[in-house]
């Protein structure tokens, strides 16, 4: 596929544009935001607990999105939270992208007994759901931001290792490979550059599918105490705060909340973008 | 009245990266009980013309032009009612590749009883009692009736289609490269089949193939196409002794003499015009020797020079006229 | 054929729980804080975390202990709980209803509605319909299911005052677990059965249905329907770990006695012995869910057992 078509479809499909500029938007936040923010994210000011919003009737010095029960600025800690969150997922889908593609691509290529073991090895995995594997770690090693992303990482590879070989072994059968074969290629030549490049569209797929779930399941490791402490700020933690006062305060809640869905929201909708736009099968 | 007639039909098909024209002024009729076969190479528009007939065209495929009458009645202006009771009942169609075309998770006794319940009042047991006999008829054993596509071969699978095709005593079938797909020696098995089976039930037919020989075979009538168009047409004997167009003698010059001298294979130069870009003139210019200044500027018309025989050719309708 | 086939997934699933207790052993094993340790008081010395050592077996070699790990699972014994004091065994069989019955009515939920939204949508890609199930999915994949427990809970209960924020019993109080717990496999049904059911419109043996006189309403509700369904079940089928997983957060918000809260409140008092028979049991339920899916799938889709 051409590239110009490639970039054609962009301009066209509505989830990829709409995708492409929040996320933009979102990342430039997140990395930019934390040095314009007035107020410390971790600083206990309990004269000011529990303002209400003022949006920018203050301008930007004032608590926009008001403050917590330890008085901190809402806006502040979201900004901050952004760019651990987005750092986070950013390391994980990373890590677990290049683990499980190398996984799966030696278990595809190679076949037999490495191939039965990195599968059991999925299999396992897949049956011990992301969530409850991650809590039991996390219980068992404590908790911190590197626990963490290894326990990310650990519970996401699989996607990765079984989409490579299950595309490994359909490519492995076309001709052109025997072809290469029998041309006297190398098994590092036919692996990185004839079988590689006929799955990377779907890994870019995969990859921006997964961002956003890699987002999600930190925040709820987080929200349960097992991600992310507090006082450092993450969207998860922001929630599981505010969860007490969800009636009487009920923003403390939906400011990160609706951060998060909006965030995940985005990468989710240039997934599909990008889905929509490699498309091979699309006339 | 012709039991089909298709006039001047335009076909478009509009993809996002270029518009193609399919079929570009197609005139064809098949008489009752008529075999015509309709020879032609990959993307010559023959599987547009069977979809155009059923009224079928994938979505991307748009009728810019022209008609099709079934029995005087145009397939576009009928109500849905009236199409459900065409296809299936009046033109069955058997499909290129038998290994796509029947659904997988359902058995293939009640691929064959959906079309006899779908045109006719019976009961599910009755359906498939004669699904059963359709199958002995085309050559399968009718206790495989409870089989899945995927436990048949290539070449039964297509048996199933043919059966399946059969089955509401059609007027009219449809048969698109049914071999295509399949070893030679099931290929000469299958059209044995059809031959049989089309004497039999008395229905016109219309064979799409790029195989002459199983033209020759089959039908009485031949259409050849090239680039959306019908540019030659007769009956088989007339137009395969003395083929007038320069690119069905190319098509005939290509089949290996078995019998007596050996000359060399001729082979048409170039290849088949492009359907988003067909040049000016005949579509068949840029690779015809004889091509003269008239060939590039004007579509020539189908004319008929015989009793039973018309060519779309500038060249040769003006000799013989 | 089939016998064949079930056996040999039935041997998987062995292996795969076999593995899967190997993990859930050396848990306990790598933890920073000797489970002896843990099971006494803070001021215990080092004879006397020695002495509970040698009780609990930890000094015999790791075979060893698997061993007696093992051999006590087959026998219904999964440790003792240093929260409750009392078997594991008893404390899970306990949660375990509560768990099943949110996940039955969380999926039972996601089915009627995903399935229909993703068939009419892929049917007609393109129109109105399609974009709210689009828009419907979409929001339900992004949405975190501690935000959206909240949210429900803001809405329906604080706010409307119509339903039950927590509780467990009485009818009413499963219909907001439920539907955040299934909200996101809803919206996952809908994708599915959407492109699915695109992917299905474009085969060859859909037009060859359709030229056999068939109403396109047929066509899609009775044929397309079944060709669609079955990577749905296979989804559902695969995912249901994933649901079970996300519990956890879902039964923590709204106080459901599960298997997820038990873990939940587990974890927060480092009682390993429940953390790890959470995991196994887990583990456990899913394969044999798994295993039951490949059968039935196997039934309605011949291809399985024949490749």
């Amino acid at each position: 596929m051409n590239s110009k078509l490639i970039f054609k479809r962009m301009l066209h499909s509505k989830f990829f544009m709409i995708g492409f500029i929040t996320c933009m938007l979102i990342v430039i936040f997140a990395v930019v935001g934390p040095s314009f923010v007035v107020y410390d994210a971790e600083k206990n000011s309990l004269t000011e607990q529990f303002l209400k919003p003022e949006w920018l009737s203050n301008g930007w010095q004032g608590h926009i999105l008001g403050t917590d029960e330890l008085g901190r600025d809402e806006f502040t800690r979201l900004v901050v939270g952004a760019r651990y969150s987005l750092a986070i997922a950013l390391v994980v889908t990373v890590c677990s992208a290049v683990l499980g593609t190398i996984l799966g691509m030696i278990a595809g290529y190679l076949g037999g007994a490495a191939d039965a073991i990195i599968m059991r090895m999925c299999d396992v995995f897949l049956s011990i759901p992301n969530l409850i594997l991650s809590i039991a770690i996390i219980a068992v090693l404590g908790t911190s931001t590197t626990n963490l992303i290894i326990v990310l990482i650990i519970s996401s590879w699989v996607q990765y290792c079984k989409l490579s070989r299950n595309n490994v072994l359909v490519t492995k059968k076309m001709e052109f490979v025997s072809a290469s074969k029998c041309l006297g290629a190398t098994n590092s030549h036919i692996i990185f550059k004839e079988i590689f490049p006929n799955i990377t569209t779907q890994l870019i797929i995969l990859v921006s599918q997964q961002f956003g779930n890699v987002i999600l399941v930190e925040a709820a490791l987080s929200f349960m105490n097992l991600g992310i402490s507090p006082p450092t700020p993450s969207w998860g933690n922001m929630i599981a705060g505010g969860r007490t006062y969800l009636t009487t305060y009920p923003w403390l809640c939906v400011v990160p909340g609706m951060a998060l869905m909006i965030t995940v929201l985005a990468f989710n909708f240039l997934g599909d973008g990008v889905r929509d736009v490699l498309d091979p099968k699309r006339t | 009245m012709s039991l089909l007639e298709i006039t001047d039909l335009h076909v478009q098909y509009r993809t996002e990266r270029a518009v193609g024209n399919a079929l570009s002024g197609l005139n064809l009729t098949i008489e009752k009980g008529e075999a015509l076969g309709l020879v032609g190479e990959t993307g010559a528009g023959k599987t547009t013309t069977a979809l155009s007939i059923l009224n079928l065209l994938p979505s991307a495929g748009h009728v810019i032009s022209g008609d099709v009458k079934y029995e005087d009645r145009s397939v576009f202006e009928m109500s849905e009612k009236e199409l459900l009771d065409l296809r299936g009942d009046k033109i069955a169609m058997i499909f290129q590749n038998p290994l796509t075309s029947l659904n997988p998770v359902f058995t293939i006794g009640e691929q064959i009883s959906m079309v006899i319940r779908a045109h006719e009042k019976v009961s599910r047991k009755e359906a498939l009692e004669r699904s059963k006999q359709l199958l002995e008829q085309v050559g399968i054993a009718g206790s495989r009736i409870h089989d899945y596509p995927s436990q048949l071969s290539g070449g039964m699978r297509q048996r199933v289609g043919i059966a399946a095709s059969l089955a509401c005593n059609p007027e009219l079938l449809i048969a698109d490269e049914p071999t295509t797909a399949l070893d030679v020696t099931i290929q000469a098995q299958i059209l044995e089949l059809m031959k049989n089976l089309q004497t039999q039930y008395s229905t016109s037919l219309m064979m799409i193939t790029h195989n002459l020989g199983i033209i020759a075979e089959l039908c009485e009538k031949v259409a050849v196409m090239y680039a959306g168009n019908i540019i030659e047409y007769g009956t088989v004997r007339e137009v395969f002794k003395y083929p007038l167009h320069p690119y069905t003698q190319g098509l005939i010059n290509a089949i290996p003499n078995l019998e007596g001298q050996r000359d060399r294979l001729v082979a048409i130069p170039g290849v088949i015009a492009s359907s988003e870009n067909l040049p000016e003139g005949c579509p068949f210019h840029p690779r015809c020797e004889h091509c003269s200044e008239i060939c590039r500027a004007e579509r020539p018309a189908l004319i008929k020079v015989a009793e039973n025989h018309y060519v779309a050719c500038h060249e040769r309708s003006g000799e013989l006229l | 054929m089939l016998f064949r086939f079930i056996m040999r997934r039935l041997g998987q699933t062995v292996i795969v729980l076999f593995c899967v207790s190997i993990i859930a052993f050396a848990l306990v094993r790598i933890a920073p804080s000797s489970p002896a340790r843990m099971m006494l008081p803070d001021t215990a010395t080092d004879e006397q975390v020695a002495a509970m050592e040698v009780k609990l077996g930890l000094d015999k070699p790791l075979y060893v202990q698997y061993y007696k790990y093992i051999s006590g699972i087959f026998h219904g014994d999964l440790g003792t709980s240093t929260q409750y004091k009392t078997d594991v065994s008893g404390i899970i069989a306990n949660r375990l209803p509560a768990t099943l019955e949110l996940n039955a009515v969380a999926i039972l939920f996601a089915l009627v509605i995903g399935i229909p939204m993703g068939i009419v949508a892929g049917s007609k890609p393109g129109s109105v319909t399609d974009f709210f199930a689009v828009l419907f999915a979409l929001i339900g994949q992004s949405m975190s299911p501690v935000w959206l427990a909240l949210l429900n809970i803001l809405i329906f209960s604080s706010w409307l005052d119509l339903l039950p924020s927590y509780g467990y019993g009485p009818l009413v109080c499963i219909i907001l677990p439920a539907m955040t717990h299934g909200y996101p496999v809803a919206a996952q049904i809908t994708r599915m059965g959407r492109s699915g059911m695109m992917d299905v419109l474009r085969e060859d043996y859909i037009t060859a249905t359709l030229a056999k006189g068939i109403s396109k309403r047929k066509v899609y509700t009775k044929y397309a329907f079944k060709n669609a369904l079955i990577p749905i079940v296979t989804m559902v089928g695969l995912q249901l770990g994933i649901f079970m997983a996300g519990a956890v957060v879902v039964e923590t918000v709204f106080s459901w006695p599960g298997l997820g809260q038990l873990n939940f409140q587990a974890v927060g008092n480092r009682d390993y012995a429940l953390v790890q028979s959470t995991l196994l049991v887990t583990a456990a339920i899913i394969a044999v869910i798994n295993l039951l899916v490949d059968i039935i799938n196997s039934l309605i889709d011949p291809r399985i057992t024949l490749e």
